[in-house]
């Protein structure tokens, strides 16, 4: 037996039109995968920074505490350094990056340093221009 | 005088059609034209950008965000898709992230790869300034 009522064939584009509308704004909502960063801050005590753990990054090498290591060793080494620290600013990992150092090798350096159980501190040099007349 | 009578009646009437705009389809098109504004509105727009992100493992989702920082591969920095400079990110930001409650002032960046540290460096510290939670955005690397 027939329906009475059919659904209007003439709305079906419509609907189509609004459902992909509606799964665009969906899927440009969608959050990006990342990392998240621990809250880094400026460590300016000089007792802080005597007892902090110290990593430069230069674009050719790794320094751990100013001896150079490889990226691949650094993770083991800091987890020596680290261990039996317990209290979070024990475990702050200073970072020194000079200038010219890319994201993505600052970025692989910081990871190793999280996956070893530091905390990523920046230092970052101020820099300020004065100008003599 | 007769001939006069004659042409007034060989005239046909036309039929008159009604020229109405149909107003059942108002509600459609009201509908379909807010959801367009709705989507040009949006402010926090980035993926205009020219930049191409790093590499990174073990990535996980970010929450839901506040805000946006971008660093394009012209070291350039955007908020929400605007252009600004390093100095005035941190009180852009307060401004955005306001009195919000822990867990609710992520803040995404996006960085191109090759950006030196003078360009990110800043940035990450203006974002702690302005009391951001730092979630930064990378390709999964496999």
């Amino acid at each position: 037996m027939q329906p009475l009522v059919e659904s209007p064939a003439s709305a079906t584009s419509d609907i189509a039109f609004i459902l992909i509308v509606f799964f665009l704004v969906c899927a440009s909502e969608q959050p990006d995968k990342g990392r998240g960063q621990e809250f880094p801050s400026n460590e300016k005590t000089s007792e802080t920074q005597k007892r902090t753990t110290e990593v430069g990054i230069t674009t050719s090498a790794v320094t751990l505490n100013g001896a150079v290591v490889r990226v691949e060793q650094l993770g083991g080494r800091l987890e020596t350094v680290l261990k039996g620290k317990t209290e979070a600013r024990d475990r702050v990992v200073m970072v020194k990056t000079r200038s010219d150092v890319p994201f993505h090798q600052w970025l692989k350096v910081t990871g190793v340093i999280k996956d070893a159980g530091g905390i990523v501190t920046l230092q970052i040099e101020e820099t300020t221009t004065k100008v003599v007349n | 005088m007769v001939s006069v009578v004659l042409e007034l009646d060989m005239r046909i009437s036309r039929k008159q059609f009604g020229a109405s705009v149909p107003s059942m389809a108002m509600g459609d098109i009201a509908f379909l034209l807010l959801i367009f504004f709705v989507i040009l509105a949006k402010v926090d727009d980035d993926s205009h950008l020219k930049l191409t992100l790093a590499a990174d493992q073990n990535l996980v989702t970010g929450k839901l965000k506040r805000a946006s920082v971008a660093i394009d591969e012209d070291n350039k920095i955007y908020l929400n898709g605007q252009p600004i400079n390093s100095a005035g990110l941190s009180g852009a930001l307060s401004n955005i992230l306001g009195d919000s409650g822990k867990g609710k002032r992520t803040v995404y960046l996006k960085t191109h790869r090759d950006a030196p540290a003078q360009f990110y460096e800043p940035v990450i510290e203006a974002i702690a300034q302005a009391g951001g939670e730092l979630h930064i955005v990378a390709y999964e690397e496999r």
